[in-house]
């Protein structure tokens, strides 16, 4: 039984660098809470706070209730996986994962049993007496899980646990720690710079950018109503279009084209109405153009684009397009590159679109699925 | 010429190039290892070596002559305690400021101060130490008087020359001596310990010394055992020090087998024998050195 409490955490780097302000969290018992960002935006430091590696400069911090500010590592009843694993290396399987219940004076007999028990539900039986250099990569990811579990901890702390792994056992691995954690219901902590795993592994994601947490919300809530261009623009792949237009009397306009926004959009959003007559940024997601010339396509409003190059994924076509408006910079270091270069959207085409490169097209607008933002705080209007 | 010609050229050419590359530093090794080796055993079976034209075989009389003498015992065992206590020293010492110079407790400026401290012994030649601690441990020299003042000892004590003192004062000027090595190799081995094991262990839930245990000191132990042997080769064959501390004395006291063997070539004019005896230390250095070699290419 233990949530994890965050009150007003500070994290100051050698007295000047200011790593984490003011960090908000509350995480329920058994909860799986994912911590994304960019890279550089301060998630290690926020989980090795947790975990009392690193000293928390101020706020409160509790663990199941018990106040945790001042307890060493060891006394706060976590455990960590590390994006290293960190597993002993000249310690066997067997020897890594008993190595607590060894500091703990744990007889070897109860040591062996656990260890088993664990190795079973790994899969690692048959490595229990291997090193970890003779260990593949994803072998070695579920010792780094199992010496993690052998402690039966109030919570887990993980940092980036699967970025050293190739792209498909990312994914396998992806659905056997979502489904370890429901299966052992322990409170879990996850640090991902990767949105993929935070919109498919956990109950709720927590987006952080420089230090500053942005919002904590379930992976639908935070795709469907992100609180600002940042979150809009990290979440989901590819990123949301965002563009720069003049909003007057329910219409945007750019220098290339204008969309009537629908009754039901200026009526859910209230406060857009102060936004009428200046400037505004909208965010389109790729799914949410169409091609033209498909029946999907047909009952929504039209923008002229420019086709630059089109990916033929089988499933989709992702198609990337040069409209005659101004981007905008959600703040995600990772969407800069696509605005460097000569396509400044990205849309998701159905299989049976014929679109092709270099040619013009009639672009498809689903206007109601249009996101808002204002043009100086980039907040949400809702 | 065939047209295999020049493709046989070439191959013979390959084949030959790395002795040809090799072929300087094997003439030296030859010329200035083997052929005196080679001598030393030879002398080593024969009667009146070097010092008679007519020489004539000997058989074992020269080796069974030495291990009937017990000066050449009593050397074997003063070798074998100097060497094992100053490896083992030399380690103990290397380890604990090895452990202080990496350790971020310490300022880094006092870091660096103690770096250049630490290292001096270094510095100097095994004549010189030999110098500096017949000076400290003369009877009226500083050592003396500071343990006198502290009340630790009576009264003056010659340390070089008194049968008690004599072989721990050698084996003592030599760990002083002798430390840096291991300090600078296990100071480089400890910095290469990635920082994540420690955290690791911190959740795991240990403590200061059980961190020493099960992390340090198994990924130090490559360092540890390669260094410990180089350094048990070495200290095996320290000659200077000691020759100039005591020269073996007093009363065979601090005898070792290179002293040993020095006095029977050099005071008794004993080649054969100082021979057979130069053979029983090369015998003995062959053996760790085969030990060595074995270790490094297992791991
Ligand atoms: N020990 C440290 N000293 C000073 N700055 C640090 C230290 N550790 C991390 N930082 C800085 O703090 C910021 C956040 O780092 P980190 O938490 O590792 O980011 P993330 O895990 O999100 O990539 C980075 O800008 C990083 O350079
Ligand atoms: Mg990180």
């Amino acid at each position: 039984m233990a949530e994890v409490v965050l009150e007003n955490i500070c994290k100051t780097y050698g007295n000047s660098f200011r790593a984490i302000r003011d960090l908000n969290l509350e995480i329920a018992d058994g909860e799986f809470l994912i911590l994304v960002g960019p890279s550089g935006c301060g998630k290690s430091t926020a989980l090795r706070m947790i975990a009392g590696l690193e000293d928390i400069t101020s706020g409160h911090l509790s663990i199941g209730g018990r106040d945790v500010v001042d307890m060493a590592p060891k006394d706060r009843d976590i455990a960590m996986v590390f994006q290293s694993y960190a597993l002993y290396p000249h310690m066997t399987v067997f020897e890594n994962i008993g190595f607590s219940m060894r500091l703990a004076g744990k007889k070897k007999a109860e040591r062996k049993k656990r260890v088993d028990e664990i190795a079973r539900t790994l899969q690692l039986t048959e490595l229990l007496d291997s090193k970890p250099a003779n260990l593949s990569g994803g072998q070695r990811q579920r010792v780094a899980m199992g010496r993690a579990m052998v402690r039966e901890p109030a919570a887990f702390l993980m940092d980036e646990p699967l970025s050293n792994l190739d792209a498909k056992l990312r994914v396998q691995m992806r659905a056997e720690i979502a489904s370890l954690q429901r299966q052992l219901g322990v409170t879990t902590i996850y640090v991902t710079h990767d949105q993929v795993e935070a919109m498919t592994m956990g109950d709720r994601v927590a987006v952080m950018k420089g230090g500053i947490l942005q919002q904590v919300d379930t992976p639908k809530r935070l795709y469907d109503a992100p609180v600002n261009a940042f979150v809009a623009g990290f979440i989901g792949s590819p990123s949301m279009n965002l563009f720069e237009a003049d909003l007057s009397r329910g219409t945007l306009q750019t220098p290339g084209f204008s969309l009537q926004l629908p009754e039901t959009v200026l009526a859910e959003r209230p406060a857009l109405r102060k936004y009428d007559g200046g400037k505004i940024v909208f965010g389109a997601r790729p799914e949410d153009l169409y091609d033209s010339t498909l029946a999907s396509g047909r009952s929504h409003q039209t923008v002229p684009a420019e086709v630059v190059s089109v990916e033929e994924l089988g499933s989709e076509h992702v198609v990337h397009l040069r409209l005659d408006a101004t981007p905008v910079d959600s703040g995600d270091p990772d969407a800069v590159e696509e605005l460097g270069g000569l396509s400044n959207a990205v849309a998701r085409f159905e299989p049976a679109s014929a679109v092709s490169a270099d040619s013009r097209i009639d672009l498809a607008v689903d206007c109601a699925k249009l996101h808002f933002f204002d043009p100086g705080t980039h907040l949400a209007i809702r | 010429m065939t047209a295999r010609g020049p493709k046989a050229n070439y191959k013979l050419g390959r084949q030959i190039a790395p002795y040809l590359y090799l072929s300087p530093s094997l003439i030296v090794v030859g010329l200035l290892m083997l052929l005196p080796m080679a001598m030393v055993i030879a002398y080593s079976f024969q009667e009146s070596a070097v010092l008679r034209p007519d020489t004539s075989f000997a058989g074992f009389r020269h080796y069974r002559a030495i291990f009937g003498d017990e000066v050449f015992w009593a050397s074997l065992w003063h070798t074998l305690y100097f060497t094992v206590a100053s490896v083992v020293m030399h380690m103990a010492i290397g380890l604990a400021f090895a452990l202080m110079l990496n350790s971020d407790r310490i300022s880094p400026m006092l870091r660096s101060v103690l770096r250049v401290l630490y290292i001096l012994p270094w510095l100097f030649t095994q004549v010189i130490i030999a110098v500096i601690w017949r000076l400290m441990l003369d009877p009226n020299g500083v050592v003396n008087s500071i343990l006198v003042d502290l009340g630790i000892i009576g009264s003056k004590v010659a340390w070089f020359s008194s049968v008690e003192t004599a072989l721990h004062a050698v084996t003592f000027a030599n760990i002083w001596a002798g430390y840096p090595l291991f300090m600078v190799s296990l100071l480089a081995g400890l910095q290469g310990i990635p920082k994540d094991l420690y955290e690791a262990a911190d959740i795991d839930g240990a403590t200061g010394p059980q961190k020493l245990v099960f992390i340090t000191i198994p990924q130090l132990m490559p360092i540890i055992v390669s260094i410990s042997l180089l350094d048990f080769i070495w200290t095996m064959q320290v000659f200077p020090l000691i020759w100039l501390t005591t020269g073996g004395g007093p009363i065979y006291a601090t005898e070792v087998l290179s002293t040993y063997t020095y006095k029977l070539a050099f005071s008794q004019y004993n080649l054969a024998q100082a021979a057979a005896s130069a053979v029983t230390i090369l015998l003995i250095s062959i053996g760790l050195t085969l030990f060595y070699i074995r270790h490094q290419k297992a791991r």
